[in-house]
């Protein structure tokens, strides 16, 4: 059987298909062997993973002020969400 | 999007809602404003559009809460309304080359590889590297955008994904694999060490 050669870009193509998969499947095999020789695909793995860690650890918070307002243009009130009617 | 753990469904709530009960639509809004805000802020980078867009949502939501069929969830029908909306904000902005995104080698390329100076960690209390977060992902067309941050950001599954966005399958794993390495390329202008 001829052996699939794993060459940076099919890692790195590779890896930007497959992230958050699991990497420990058989057809991965080769990949982690890859990664764990070559410093360029781990770096391309790592900024991969940054990135994607950068946006989920970016939110923002729904001030007061806003919460307030939404209640208003809805017709709401905060007291309706505890009273028993 | 994380239910709480109330006894009460979303499905309750809506039934409830649906003949009138204030108290269960107000339920539903604290549900799900943080969720819908927080959404509408990644996609629009803006937070005045962003609260526009999630007051547009919700007044879509309860004008057309007797059409929710209950076939999918609430989340991904809230989810489907603000990309939506925030859509229509964006219309009028400026146009990127996207030719890059269509082309395999500009994506994935070996050059300038190394690892970042900055951790995630320390994104809270640096505005520098959030505006170069904004910069990057507002050059993203709104369907990559949007795929990208249900599947990566907020964790929804593929096939939840294609539902919201209304794309096939792999068009979903074309377009995350495509805004990914794009992303990453455009942070490592600035980032890399
Ligand atoms: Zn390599």
């Amino acid at each position: 059987m001829k052996k699939i050669e794993t060459t940076c870009k099919l890692v790195m193509n590779h890896l930007c298909d497959n992230l958050g998969e699991d990497l420990d499947s058989p057809k991965c095999l080769d990949i982690k062997t890859h990664l764990e020789s070559c410093p360029n695909c781990r770096s391309f793995f790592n900024t991969i993973n940054s990135t994607v860690e950068f946006y989920k650890k970016y939110n923002v918070k729904l001030d007061d002020k806003g919460h307030k307002e939404l209640l208003s243009i809805l017709g709401l009130n905060e007291d309706d969400s505890n009273d028993d009617e | 999007m994380t239910n709480t753990s109330n006894k009460i469904t979303d499905e309750q709530l809506i039934a409830e809602a649906i003949k009138g009960n204030k108290k269960a639509l107000t339920e539903i809004v604290l549900r799900y404003e943080q969720t819908v805000y927080n959404f509408a802020f990644k996609i629009c980078r803006d937070k005045d559009k962003a609260e526009h867009a999630m007051q547009e949502t919700f007044l879509s939501m309860v004008k057309s809460l007797k059409q929710f069929s209950g076939k999918s969830k609430l989340s991904t029908w809230l989810y489907t309304i603000v990309s939506n909306h925030c859509l229509m904000l964006a219309r009028s902005k400026k146009k990127y080359d996207y030719t890059v995104l269509e082309n395999e080698d500009g994506l994935v390329n070996d050059k300038f590889i190394s690892d970042w100076k900055f951790n995630p960690e320390k994104l809270s209390e640096n505005q520098e590297l959030k505006d170069i977060l904004d910069n990057a992902i507002e050059k993203l067309p709104h369907d990559y955008k949007v795929v990208f941050l249900l599947r990566d950001v907020e964790g929804l599954s593929t096939k939840e994904t294609s539902e919201i966005v209304n794309l096939s399958i792999p068009a979903i794993k074309s377009r995350l694999h495509r805004a990914r390495a794009f992303l990453r390329n455009e942070l490592n202008k600035t980032l890399h060490v």
